[in-house]
């Protein structure tokens, strides 16, 4: 068994050692000695995320051809096309307002669904499991599973329209209506993991600061707006960064129920980058879109965690 | 305690070390011993369903009819999607020998100089009429006189019609090659007659069907006969083909007998389900869809041509569908089995076969005196209509397909004209929205191309 040196023979043997310049050995405050444990990740990091950064950049400066390679130097003129072109404005417009739809609605659902599902009722567990139920549901099966619903002649919605005698509702063929298709579909797919995890925190509450404040007399709100949620901020704050990124980045849904369309109305950043790359080829303009998009992210990012972090208890 | 902690680290990488090693034999065993000595062909598809395994069944059949060749068949998603990763993985080794491109795709082929052209391989050839295959379906795939690609599944844009519906309400059927205002008649009739319990058609936000109305008008999208006698430089969708083709949409919508489905894969499931459930009466699709409409239908079904503009004859329709293409970045005799293949999958039989599976078009002349097909006719009379389409029309260069390079997005920016007009915008604005897209990505292309 080794025995560990003492402090004091550590210092004696460092002196010797930077005394002794003939004998090289690695020294805990030699920036190669940092590059040893630092460089693999580095590799990695470099190989699969600052190379595709760049390569990214350097192909939105060109115009690619057909085969997909760079040909004619476009500089920043891709970006100028795009920021002055009406369809990609719609696109980032409608990106937002995906965005803050999901989000909004997700929390609050599943806030309200946590809620009542932490009372200690009878048969409180049917409705728990029921709820986080749809945590279990892939993107292809959400997709069919609504695009059933919103058929306009056999779906369940134009059915009931048809018994009240009332005009089915375009769900998908309406711009104005697409955009809340997609959300509400996103909505339910997205509860079930929210729910969970709002659930675990508002049980983790204690149980003792309802008892003083019920002592004291005040109202389930209250008890609601004053205990419950300052207590779970800290998971508010992780579920909303959750699924904010998680919209940014919806693809399946799109691709499956509205391909973007119609006229664009749910044609999503990330969904328009791969269109743009992967159906027409134009891989110049779908990586300038990408580095647009990285920057967005970014900043919402810093946002997020500059003003949101502030108001989190801990 | 101690002792065995230290041990089951090193275990278990010996244990990770010899199963890497068994399953990698295991791997490479099997590789082996598919490819015997048979020269391997790859070919790149991207049929999915009941489509694969109609094409597994010609690939089997190719590879039982010798001993020279093995193709090896490999699904690659959807077409848009399969022509980047051709040209993306051409020249290593994973590209495929043989590989199926669809129609729209046709430029970006021929212009990547990936190919080796089909004529090459026909001109060396004694015993392969050509003139058996269909000449509209030749005629897209060819270049200069060449023959580039060659047709496989081949399909037509064609009317279905709920022939039961009708008759219980005593509507005159639409005659074989209707006009515009023939389908609006017993469109409207039906919504009438029906209490307005059936919807009269649909038209799925499409744009194939945008170009058939352009072909079937003896109209060009691109300048240079749409490609076929230089690159196209201009489009120009803002024509009165166009126009015509959705003002005869418009006064549908107006009238209330029509029923939007929308675009992509979803609308046209969910459009076949609303034709089969009696909730529309007519729609257009592809006659690659016939199979599926008279395996489900209780129904009798109704075929005609692609309807045309009133008073003007039908130009006919070009196809759909895709091509089958060698790639030249493998051995002559890699490239020599692949035109083997692609000559067995022609054979009338195997494309008789082909039609009665799929719903795609037996291309080959012949097909027609087999007994498959006869059966399929005797059953179905209705099937007859599509070959009977492809076979009148004459070849010329606005029925031949449109030869542009970004065809993709062009086909997305016509499907955003149509939704617009869809939900009550202005023909000419929309039209005229596309145009300016479309020309400005193909300026671009032009430029990057340096054509």
């Amino acid at each position: 068994m080794l025995k560990s040196p003492t402090t004091d023979q550590t210092i004696s043997k460092k002196q010797t050692v930077s005394k002794s310049k003939s004998t090289f050995k690695l020294n805990a405050n030699d920036k190669y000695f940092s590059l040893l444990f630092l460089g693999p990740s580095l590799f990695i990091l470099g190989l699969f995320v600052f190379y595709p950064m760049i390569k990214t950049f350097y192909i939105s400066m060109f115009l690619t051809n057909t085969l997909g390679k760079t040909s004619v130097f476009a500089g920043f003129s891709n970006y100028a096309k795009l920021l002055q072109s009406p369809d990609f404005l719609n696109s980032l417009v409608v990106t937002l307002a995906y965005v803050v739809g999901v989000t909004f609605f997700t929390l609050a659902i599943s806030l309200l669904l946590a809620n009542l599902a932490s009372k200690k009722l009878p048969g409180i567990s049917i409705f728990r499991t029921l709820y986080s139920v749809t945590m279990g549901v892939s993107v292809s099966v959400a997709a069919i599973f609504w695009l059933f619903i919103f058929n306009p002649s056999t779906g369940f919605f134009a059915i009931i329209a048809n018994a009240l005698k009332m005009t089915p509702i375009n769900w998908l063929t309406d711009p104005k209506n697409a955009m809340w298709a997609v959300i509400i579909t996103t909505v339910w797919m997205n509860l079930g993991f929210t729910f969970l995890i709002l659930l675990g925190a508002i049980e983790s509450v204690p149980q003792t600061l309802y008892e003083a404040a019920s002592v004291e007399g005040a109202s389930p709100r209250f008890q609601f707006f004053k205990i419950t949620l300052p207590m779970i901020s800290p998971t508010l704050f992780f579920v909303s960064t959750i699924t904010i990124i998680g919209a940014f980045k919806s693809f399946g849904l799109i691709d499956l129920i509205t391909k973007g369309g119609p006229t664009n109305a749910t044609n999503m950043l990330v969904y328009r980058i791969y269109k743009d790359a992967f159906y027409s080829g134009n891989y110049a303009q779908a990586s300038t879109e990408a580095i647009i998009l990285t920057v967005i992210i970014a900043a919402f990012t810093l946002l997020q965690f500059k003003f949101l972090e502030k108001k989190v208890n801990y | 305690m101690k002792n065995t902690k230290k041990i089951i680290l090193p275990l278990l990488l010996v244990i990770g070390a010899v199963l890497v090693a068994v399953f990698s034999n295991v791997i490479s065993n099997k590789s082996t011993a598919s490819s015997s000595h048979r020269t391997q062909i790859v070919f790149w598809h991207e049929l999915g369903g009941p489509s694969e395994d109609a094409l597994e069944k010609v690939v089997d059949g190719f590879n039982k009819s010798q001993d020279k060749y093995q193709v090896v068949p490999k699904y690659q998603g959807t077409y848009d999607e399969a022509i980047q990763k051709i040209l993306q993985t051409h020249g290593s080794s994973t590209s495929p020998a043989v590989f199926q491109a669809f129609d729209i795709s046709t430029a970006q082929m021929i212009h990547s100089g990936f190919t080796t052209p089909i004529q090459d391989f026909i001109d060396k050839d004694n015993n392969f009429d050509v003139n058996k295959i269909s000449p509209v379906a030749r005629s897209f795939y060819s270049n200069g006189g060449k023959q580039q690609g060659m047709p496989f599944n081949t399909s037509q844009p064609v009317l279905y019609y709920n022939a039961t519906l009708l008759k219980k309400y005593g509507i005159t059927p639409p005659p074989v090659s209707p006009s515009y205002s023939d389908i609006t008649r017993v469109a409207k009739q039906l919504y009438e007659k029906s209490d307005h319990k059936v919807k009269g058609m649909t038209v799925q936000v499409y744009g194939w069907f945008m170009e058939q109305a352009l072909a079937n008008s003896g109209a060009s999208l691109a300048n240079n006969n749409d490609g076929h006698t230089g690159n196209p430089t201009e489009v120009n969708l803002n024509n009165p083909a166009s126009v015509k083709f959705l003002e005869w949409i418009r006064e549908n919508i107006k009238a209330g007998d029509f029923i939007d489905y929308g675009s992509g894969a979803s609308a046209g499931a969910n459009q076949t389900a609303g034709f089969l459930a009696n909730k529309v009466g007519i729609f257009i699709q592809s006659s690659a869809s016939i199979g599926q409409l008279t395996a489900n239908n209780k129904n009798e079904l109704g075929i005609t041509y692609f309807p045309h503009p009133d008073g003007q004859k039908a130009n006919g329709v070009a196809i759909g569908g895709a091509a089958l293409w060698i790639s030249n970045d493998k051995p002559k005799d890699v490239q020599q089995g692949a035109y083997e293949f692609i000559k067995y999958a022609l054979k009338p039989e195997v494309q008789a076969q082909w039609q009665k599976d799929t719903g795609y078009l037996a291309l080959n002349k012949d097909s027609q005196k087999q007994k498959v097909l006869k059966d399929l006719y005797k059953q179905t009379p209705a099937a007859k209509v599509p070959g009977r389409q492809l076979a009148t029309a004459k070849p010329n260069y606005y029925n031949s397909g449109i030869l542009m390079e970004g065809m993709q997005l062009t086909r997305q920016l016509e499907e955003i004209a149509m939704e617009t007009v869809y939900n009550g915008g202005d023909i000419n604005k929309a039209l005229e929205k596309a145009d300016k897209d479309i020309n400005a990505n193909l300026h671009t292309l032009n430029k990057a191309n340096g054509y």
